[in-house]
């Protein structure tokens, strides 16, 4: 092949690939820079009682810098976040060692152990709020028939954030583990038997070989749940609305809360563009570690 | 080596306990939602919680008599279906594309749009399609929820494709194949297990997903999950019908896993080419 | 707005001047005018809009008019009412809206289309604008224009099991003051019932917690400034707060009318502050049908001054068919529609359709429906629509309440202290306009 056919096939390639991106990429822009330009434009603005807006520029931004409840927020968020997400992903990779190695499961079977995320996630809310009131619900009449004192769970200052973060767990841990599960079997068998003639302990084959071949996958299930965890909305939204108090008044909840029930557009735009930047950091942040992990 | 049966047995064992154990983690709360959904309405709430009742049926006759189930359920189905084929459309080729170049900004991209809050985008999108007169019709539906679908597809298949030896692709490459013939012809059936994957997903979180179907569809195309809510208010809260309705909600989803379920593990055969 | 001078204009209600204007024009009304149109509405699916719909039917057919019903829970209602409005978009021509809540911001931003012209121009002859309840009307009245026509008349009230009580030799609680030790002895009688539940979610606590301080003689602000932190809205603050954390369940803090209606279904509860339209959730599988009475709440310092208020119909401001959206509106909250919503469990906000002997003889029926009736009466006569702050910012006005309120129940904060962060956070509502 002469040179310049090289690169004109190389150009040629380049271009074809671009094409295959072409599609979701054009579609995105459509679909958000509008929205993100409008919230830009809401943001710098104020809305008065009168439905009149007058440019008020980054006004909104400095309240949100001054604002206890919002630095509150990103804590709960943040904590809420870490322990949600190290629970989910251990328990995921458990959860889809479990299914991997139980091979004769019937396949029905199989798909009812990652049930729980197909369930909408208020419809869980709802169901967990049955089950964990505190008077009414199965859990304090469970663990006070087991001789354990009751908790009051959501209603607990102390105890909301674990406890949803609980429920959160319970319902994306089977995600997370489908997501390895799906790692899992395109791992070539070949390494896993070449670990079996060495004689290799079950939990040495994981430390060694699994969890380092698995750790682009797990990368990947990181970045989709940190999206959806540093946005943390459905539960809450069902069960406490951010309360008893604020103890678990996330940044979305909060953001929602002022733009809806309080109204405030402007000062509801500026919280969520700001949510939004930090989920985008996070996510930047992971896909680094993507590149590093790639095999 | 001569202990290995033993150690065999053993793993064999513990792997069945944890298997059992994680069962009932994951199930017990499922299971009693659909239990619930079989006692009359208000006794789903009695204390102690009742574990033998007389099952009832009258919650599911509730429901298609107090709303129309049926039709909230093909409208849901018509967004889902539409936005998990418009993600897997635009999102194959992205995955593939990003997979094979490195330069992942296009996947980072598709993200954005699950970086924002889904309240942010209510306002602007409602704006949005009014212009083009749209509000209401299952196409500004299935375009929101496509901004959903389509990066699960993408993050989904990416480790896939990323697991794909290149020497495979370069070995098309000098039979003469296109990039665009390798996707389809050869890489495609090499990621089916994550394609099964990816369209469970995208399929499971479009037709959970209520906040846009609130602004965007009016009436008559309004969502089930959005519906959902309606049992739930002041002077007519029923956890009975709830219950159904998040039971009957649920089942599509775990329909459409036992189908697929094939795929699911088929994933296994990759590792031939792997080697 | 004080709750004494809304009371007082409550006890005029039916001396307020009929309408003339409207009789003018009822001989040349005609129902059909805007036959073939169709009118949008955006209801939120509570028994009052599940009543009115069951006779959408009848509407059609009266009019001509095609009714194109677009119903959500009331969070979710908001939720899209809020977008469509702020994209001034013409797609909703009517909605429920209570005016207690949102009435003030609503009317300020302009969403609401002024009812004033429309009462007085096309009505129907046997309307009877006058005949509707004035209190309510004059709290859907912000700057002279009316936003809202009352669908319906609620609020919270008192109920509790007579068969406990007797048990434990409990007078029914008289005042508020006769509360604590009831349920002090209920407690000590029969340590397996919660003696007292209400209202403790945060946004919630507003709706129960206001007709408290009213009755006590408290008022939310005073010379401009927020008063939580005067004597009486401290006492205000501590028998709530009180009643809740030590006779009322473990988790009350995130009780809402959901928990509330199950927990005194179930039959765990002796005495239970809520919602009137809770009636029909408490009483489903009949359970407490023959052990339940039902009273306003309980006088305090300054008689009973009770919460009352009602869903509204309102047309939107952006409406392109504001006449025949009214002409939906004046027939949702007519004599006659209003009389077949009361057959069904609505409670009127109309006196003659309360006294109608059809609805008289269903509440007969039923001991507890006759003293859900005889409560309501009281609400009418007495109530005030005030819940929360009377600012445009009421429905934040509402959190801070909250916040106080759940600091004493979860003893975080002393009840100055509590008191003291409200009125600061208040303070700064007021003063926005």
């Amino acid at each position: 092949m002469s040179k310049a056919a090289a690169t004109f096939a190389e150009d040629r390639q380049r271009l074809e690939l671009a094409a295959l991106s072409a599609p979701a990429v054009i579609f995105t822009v459509a679909m958000i820079a509008f929205p993100v330009v409008y919230t830009v434009w809401l943001g710098l603005h104020s809305f008065s009682s009168t439905g009149k807006q007058s440019f008020v520029g980054l006004a909104n931004y400095s309240r949100l810098l001054a604002d206890a409840e919002f630095w509150h927020g990103l804590w709960v968020t943040i904590a809420l976040y870490v322990l949600s997400l190290v629970l989910q992903l251990v328990l995921g990779v458990w959860l889809a060692l479990v299914l991997f190695h139980a091979k004769r499961l019937p396949g029905i079977v199989r798909s009812l152990f990652i049930s729980p995320f197909m369930m909408p996630p208020v419809v869980a809310g709802m169901m967990w709020l049955v089950i964990l009131d505190p008077s009414l619900g199965a859990a304090n009449y469970i663990l006070q028939s087991l001789g354990l004192p009751p908790s009051e769970w959501l209603a607990s200052p102390v105890w909301v954030i674990p406890t949803v973060a609980l429920i959160d767990t319970w319902q994306w841990t089977p995600y997370v583990a489908l997501i390895v599960l799906g790692g899992l079997q395109s791992l070539p068998p070949s390494v896993y038997e070449a670990a079996q003639i060495d004689g290799a302990s079950a939990f040495k084959t994981f430390q060694r070989i699994t969890l380092p071949l698995l750790l682009p996958t797990i990368v990947t299930a990181t970045i989709l749940r940190s999206v959806d965890l540093l946005r943390f909305f459905d539960i809450i939204y069902i069960t406490t609305q951010g309360g008893p108090g604020n103890a678990s008044n996330t940044l979305n909840i909060y953001g929602f809360r002022v733009g809806f029930e309080f109204f405030n557009i402007g000062y509801a735009s500026a919280l969520m563009l700001t949510l939004t930047a930090i989920v985008f950091g996070a996510v930047l942040a992971f896909n680094r570690l993507r590149g590093a992990v790639a095999w | 080596m001569t202990d290995a049966p033993i150690t065999d047995a053993w793993i064999r064992r513990l792997n069945l306990l944890q298997l059992v154990v994680a069962g009932i983690i994951v199930l017990t709360p499922t299971l009693w939602m659909v239990l619930s959904s079989l006692k009359p309405s208000f006794e789903v709430t009695a204390y102690p919680p009742t574990l033998i009742f007389a099952p009832t049926l009258e919650n599911y006759a509730q429901l298609t008599k107090t709303t129309p189930f049926l039709s909230y359920a093909i409208n849901s189905l018509i967004v889902t279906i539409g936005s998990t084929a418009l993600g897997l459309l635009f999102g194959i080729p992205a995955a593939f594309a990003v997979s094979w170049t490195r330069i992942s900004w296009p996947a980072i991209l598709t993200l954005a749009a699950r970086m924002a809050p889904g309240t942010l985008f209510l306002l602007p999108w409602y704006v949005m399609f009014r212009q083009v007169g749209m509000i209401g019709s299952y196409t500004a539906l299935i375009l929101s929820h496509a901004v959903i679908t389509l990066p699960i597809v993408i993050w989904v298949l990416l480790p896939s494709f990323d697991g794909i030896p290149r020497s495979v692709f370069e070995a098309a490459q000098v039979d003469g194949c296109s990039v665009t013939r390798i996707l389809w012809r050869i890489a495609l059936p090499l990621v089916a297990s994550g394609v099964a994957v990816a369209s469970i997903l995208a399929f499971v979180f479009s037709w959970n997903y209520f906040l846009f179907a609130l602004v965007l569809s009016n009436g008559d195309s309004k969502t089930l999950i959005a519906a959902a809510f309606n049992f739930i208010g002041e002077g007519s809260t029923q956890w009975g019908a709830l219950m159904a309705a998040a039971t009957l909600i649920a089942l599509p989803p775990l329909i459409l896993a036992a189908l697929v379920q094939r795929w699911l593990v088929s994933g296994l055969t990759l590792g031939a080419v792997k080697g | 707005m004080k709750a004494k001078a809304f009371a007082a204009r409550l006890a005029l209600a039916l001396v307020a001047a009929g309408n003339a204007a409207s009789v003018a024009c009822a001989a040349d009304f005609d129902w059909k005018k805007f036959q073939g149109k169709t009118v949008t509405f955006l209801a939120n699916n509570n028994p009052v809009a599940q009543a009115l719909l069951a006779h959408k039917a009848d509407f059609e057919k009266l009019t001509g008019i095609t009714l194109k019903v677009d119903g959500y829970q009331e969070q979710q209602m908001r939720q899209r009412l809020v977008t469509v409005m702020n994209a001034r978009s013409d797609e909703v021509d009517v909605f429920m809206s209570l005016p207690s809540r949102e009435g003030p911001q609503f009317a300020a931003a302009g969403w609401y289309a002024d009812l004033t012209p429309m009462t007085k121009g096309a009505v129907a002859g046997d309307y009877d604008y006058a005949g509707l309840s004035q209190a309510l009307l004059k709290a859907g009245t912000f700057d002279g224009k009316l936003t809202s026509m009352p669908m319906n008349i609620e609020g919270p009230i008192l109920y509790y099991r007579t068969d406990i009580l007797k048990k434990c030799g409990v007078e029914p609680p008289a005042t508020i003051k006769d509360i604590e030790p009831a349920a002090k002895k209920l407690k000590a009688c029969d340590a397996s019932i919660t003696p007292f539940v209400s209202r403790g979610l945060k946004p919630a606590i507003a709706y129960t917690f206001s007709n408290m301080l009213h009755n006590i003689g408290g008022n939310y602000i005073a010379n401009g400034k927020s008063n939580l932190c005067s004597a009486k809205g401290k006492e205000a603050l501590e028998t709530y707060s009180g009643l809740l954390r030590d006779y009322g369940p473990p988790g009350v803090v995130n009780y809402s009318f959901q928990q509330i209606s199950a927990l005194y279904r179930s039959g765990r509860a002796a005495m239970s502050f809520e919602s009137s339209n809770e009636l029909r959730t408490v009483m489903d599988g009949g359970e407490r049908l023959k052990d339940t009475a039902l009273v306003p709440f309980p006088a305090g310092d300054a008689g009973q001054v009770p919460t009352a208020i009602g869903w509204g119909l309102a047309v939107s401001a952006h409406s392109k068919q504001p006449e025949a959206a009214w002409y939906f509106v004046q027939w949702a909250t007519s004599p006659e529609i209003q009389k077949r919503m009361a057959l069904q469990g609505i409670a009127p906000p109309r006196s003659a359709v309360a006294n109608d002997p059809a609805y008289r003889k269903w509440i007969e029926e039923e001991p507890v429906r006759k003293q859900w009736q005889a409560a309501l009466d009281v609400l009418a006569a007495k109530g005030s629509s005030e819940v929360g702050y009377p600012i445009v910012a009421n429905p934040e006005s509402r959190e801070f309440i909250g916040q106080a309120v759940q600091d004493l129940i979860l003893k975080q904060k002393t009840v100055d202290q509590a008191c003291a962060d409200a009125d600061k956070g208040l303070d700064a509502l007021i003063a926005q306009k």
